[in-house]
């Protein structure tokens, strides 16, 4: 019984990162600037990823396979989520950052901008 | 000592889910390896010994179900809206974000959760005057309470919880 529950939940948990990894590239396309595109790519860092290895690490405790293969991509799966998760804001906040600062990618359109007024730059 | 053994034993305990074994020579390295390197680390990690209880731990534990599930789910549904509806309705705007909590890893936790939820992204932090400065796609407020209110009210009243 809870091998079904667990399965359904992981393959369900899968389907739906891999539907969001979609919308998350589809996302890249649409939007036409960096900081937009910032959104879409949290989209498929945490949707897409961070969902799609929890449900790899449920799946697989369901799974008739030796124990040790089991609990050892059980575990890989369960950090990988967690330094995806503590990791990717960081990358994101030096990204935002230095393109803010460098001005490389201008954040337009923009109907305010509250930084420039404070004067950080 | 309590410092010691609490961080010492979490970094044993990624260990042994990371390698998915429970067998006394494995449990034995996941230890020492754990004791020595939060000798070595556990000052930085930990400023305050008299923080670590267990009260501190299951706020976190309900922290974690409650963004996972509801708060990523509410900011996932609005930008996947957005990306795929003809007419997205972006307000984007860089919008100034007050904080009130004091230690480092409040304000960490604050900025990472902010950045995790799609929409909103932490462009720049004021340590001085206590301000995130946070790229918003659809802006609602652009300054003090009632743009906190819209980014980070909820994930600043469980960091005071968990680390202030």
């Amino acid at each position: 019984m809870i091998d079904v529950l667990l399965f359904v939940l992981g393959s369900s948990l899968m389907v739906l990162s891999a539907v969001l990894s979609l919308i998350g590239a589809v996302g890249f396309l649409r939007f036409r600037n960096f900081f937009l595109r910032l959104h879409s790519a949290t989209v498929g860092s945490i949707g897409g990823g961070v969902y799609g290895l929890v449900g790899l690490a449920l799946l697989t405790l369901s799974l008739d396979v030796p124990g040790y293969l089991k609990y050892y991509i059980f575990g890989v799966a369960i950090v990988s989520a967690a330094l995806v998760v503590f990791a990717s804001p960081t990358g994101s906040h030096i990204l935002s950052r230095a393109a803010y600062r460098s001005g490389e990618a201008a954040p337009r359109p923009l109907i305010r901008d509250k930084l420039k007024e404070a004067g950080l730059e | 000592m309590k410092r010691l053994l609490v961080v010492g034993l979490s970094i044993a305990l990624v260990y042994l889910v990371y390698t998915g074994t429970l067998s006394v020579v494995e449990v034995l390295i996941a230890v020492g390896i754990g004791l020595a390197l939060s000798r070595v680390i556990g000052v930085d990690l930990v400023k305050d010994e008299s923080k670590l209880s267990v009260r501190r731990f299951f706020e976190a534990v309900k922290y974690a179900l409650k963004y996972f599930t509801v708060i990523e789910y509410l900011a996932h549904y609005s930008v996947v809206k957005a990306i795929l509806s003809r007419d997205p309705g972006l307000k984007p705007a860089i919008v100034e974000v007050p904080y009130y909590v004091n230690s480092e890893i409040a304000v960490v936790t604050i900025a990472n959760s902010i950045t995790n939820t799609p929409g909103t992204v932490v462009v720049d932090v004021d340590e001085k005057r206590k301000k995130f400065y946070v790229h918003w796609i659809f802006a609602e407020a652009f300054e003090g309470e009632e743009a906190r209110r819209g980014v980070s009210a909820e994930f600043e009243e469980w960091a005071k919880k968990i680390f202030d």
